[in-house]
């Protein structure tokens, strides 16, 4: 169906869209200008150079981190899901009404605190001196190397991701059509059986659409696996601050910048693809 | 039906928090039949069928499926499938897969319940829709896909919680001969839930009539339209010309009804004297008349304020002296004849078997 775009619609929009354009669109052309140009003594130079591609394709850490971060992103977004659907499923299905209102609220404090200082305080949990291992240390165990690991790093993506999937999970189970769960139990499907074969596929939109959030925010991290994995191994974010750090190098930057978007848009766009299959 | 029923409310009532959905109900459903519960909304019905498919737990009372209690068996433990309102097909399903799906749940093979899923679409002939999504069928489709879900299973009994409701008046009609012929070849009990009088009335068996969670009458559809029980079930009908009065006797001794309109014969000795009561009579057995009528026939006066013509047959209102509001409704043959006009006195007349006395 072609619509017409009015006037009205573009006057309420115009402000979006121009802020679209400042400060996405341009600077993505830049960014992409930029990673054709050279590095002579320290200094840039504007060129149309594809050596900054090939220098940086060519690379095995290059390739290492660009596995790492998938890795690490895919299994935050898996772990993330997977434990925030329980909770979010008790918050929909099993409160009433009054005490749902408070878990969302509970759900959007965390959101208070910046996500720094809330990967600081897991350093002083996990640290070699530090709250668990002394706990540990009061019955005999360890201490055991819990930071500067990529479990830890895993953490961090877990804390920085898990209240806003638990909040997108919930409102796609909120506005479950429950008819299908009677059905379902009509049709001698048990309790846990009608979670796998009516909640999830009901609201699969949801789910997904939560799950690729945790994947995205993982994804570009740099706090994470730099306080609470010590940088190794390394992953593209920490890879760009090398970079440009390491003799002014930006356009190899604005190159692995540019590897993290396109990469971002191809799972935005098999994640949706997936999410809406079988739906007109 | 000298069987045990097969499903039996023994003083079954449900509340949620102080409010009362079901008083203490006992009801009888019988192996085979059409029943129907019919009700305005919150009268009950609804949650009635629900705590038949397990849905609600009653808070009193004990339900039987083929004579076992059924209290304390989850809905997913029983076999009561259900049309619902919306339908609640699955979306996310194709239309075979969600008349396959209850038969996956029972655990039947691959093979077995895509011959049997075929089968029922085959029947409910929508079988060339099988690989379709739900959002690309029409409403009557839908209803199909439904009910072919329920009945794959070969289940004893059937409930419908009011699932002709969405469709358009011509579809809704052709479905409810659809469902009728359905229930008459399987033999499965049929319980229909709806608020709609010419839906219990064209399809059930039995009807029963519940107010504020209370039943109201249990009947075939022409006893109840004959002689409702209640004043509740009369006004309900909507079919009959009501009289409040007091029971009372005539110097013969007769039971008659005294009303502001008169005095009128009822038949046999009901009632007990002085007791608040209605009498109820169909508007299709009044007669009018030109001049007082003769014998032993009950007959008020009144003048006609209005008439309607409905097709074949014509309603005319009338109202008496004490501002009681009559009706009747004839052919047009029957009416020849008369001088019909507003303003015009009549007497109206009916047989004293056609009266019938109700509680308030």
């Amino acid at each position: 169906m072609r619509r017409r775009i009015s006037a009205y619609g573009l006057t309420f929009s115009l402000p979006l869209l121009i802020w679209q354009l400042l400060f996405f669109v341009f600077p993505l052309v830049f960014l992409i200008a930029l990673s054709f140009w050279t590095v002579r003594n320290f200094r840039m130079q504007p060129d149309f150079d594809t050596v900054n591609w090939t220098t940086m394709y060519g690379r095995a850490i290059f390739w290492q981190a660009y596995g790492t971060t998938l890795a690490l992103a895919t299994a935050a977004a898996a772990l993330t899901s997977v434990l925030a659907f329980p909770c979010a499923y008790a918050i929909a299905f099993k409160l009433p009404n009054g005490a749902r209102r408070w878990a969302i609220m509970l759900m959007v404090i965390p959101f208070f605190t910046s996500y720094l200082v809330r990967i600081y305080s897991w350093q002083v949990f996990l640290s070699d001196a530090g709250i668990i291992n002394v706990m540990l240390g009061w019955i005999g165990l360890g201490p055991y190397g819990l930071l500067n690991t990529m479990g830890a790093t895993l953490l961090g993506y877990v804390t920085l991701a898990l209240p806003l999937v638990v909040l997108l999970q919930l409102f796609s189970l909120i506005f479950l059509d429950r008819t299908l769960i009677e059905a379902a139990h009509n049709m001698r499907c048990g309790r846990l059986r009608t979670v796998f074969a009516v909640v999830i596929p009901s609201a699969r939109v949801g789910l997904v659409i939560a799950a690729l959030f945790a994947f995205i925010l993982s994804f570009g991290d740099f706090v994470s696996p730099i306080y609470l994995g010590g940088g190794d191994p390394t992953t593209l974010s920490i890879l760009i601050t090398d970079t440009t750090k390491s003799g002014q190098q930006w356009p190899r930057a604005a190159v692995i910048a540019l590897t993290m978007i396109v990469t971002l848009m191809v799972v935005a766009f098999l994640s949706v693809r997936f999410a809406y299959r079988g739906r007109k | 039906m000298t069987q045990a029923p097969l499903v039996s409310f023994e003083g079954v009532a449900k509340r949620f928090g102080s409010y009362i959905a079901v008083q203490k109900m006992d009801l009888k459903i019988w192996q085979g039949e059409f029943l129907a519960i019919m009700g305005s909304s919150g009268c009950g019905k609804t949650t009635t069928l629900r705590m038949l498919a397990g849905l609600e737990a009653p808070s009193e009372g004990v339900i039987r499926l083929a004579g076992k209690p059924i209290n304390d068996l989850p809905s997913w433990a029983r076999d009561t499938p259900m049309v619902w309102q919306s339908l609640a097909l699955f979306p996310f399903l194709s239309v075979i897969e969600n008349v396959e799906f209850a038969l996956k749940m029972r655990g039947v093979g691959r093979a077995e319940r895509r011959r049997r899923a075929e089968q029922w679409l085959d029947r409910m002939q929508i079988g060339e829709f099988a690989d379709r999504d739900i959002s690309q069928l029409s409403g009557g489709q839908r209803q199909r896909v439904a009910l072919a879900r329920s009945l794959v299973v070969e289940p004893q009994i059937l409930l419908l919680d009011e699932p002709l409701s969405a469709l358009d008046a011509a579809l809704k009609v052709r479905m409810q001969s659809v469902l009728k012929t359905l229930q008459r070849e399987t033999g499965i009990t049929f319980v229909y839930v709806t608020h709609s009088q010419s839906e219990a009335f064209s399809m059930a068996d039995r009807v029963v009539i519940m107010s504020r969670g209370k039943i109201e009458q249990i009947g075939t559809p022409q006893d109840i339209y004959r002689a409702p029980r209640t004043r509740f079930v009369a006004d309900f009908l909507g079919a009959s010309n009501i009289f409040s009065g007091k029971v009372a006797r005539d110097p013969q001794g007769r039971t008659v009804i005294a009303t502001d309109s008169g005095q009128f014969a009822l038949p046999g000795n009901v009632g007990v004297s002085g007791q608040p009561a209605s009498l109820t009579v169909l508007d299709t057995r009044m007669q009018i008349h030109d001049q007082p009528p003769g014998g032993a026939r009950n007959s008020v006066a009144a003048r006609m304020v209005g008439e309607e013509f409905v097709g074949a047959t014509a309603t005319i209102y009338f109202e008496t002296e004490a501002g009681q509001e009559l009706r009747v409704q004839k052919s047009h043959e029957d009416l020849a004849g008369l001088p019909l006009s507003i303003g015009q006195p009549f007497h109206l007349s009916w047989a004293m078997e056609d009266g019938h006395l109700v509680q308030e």
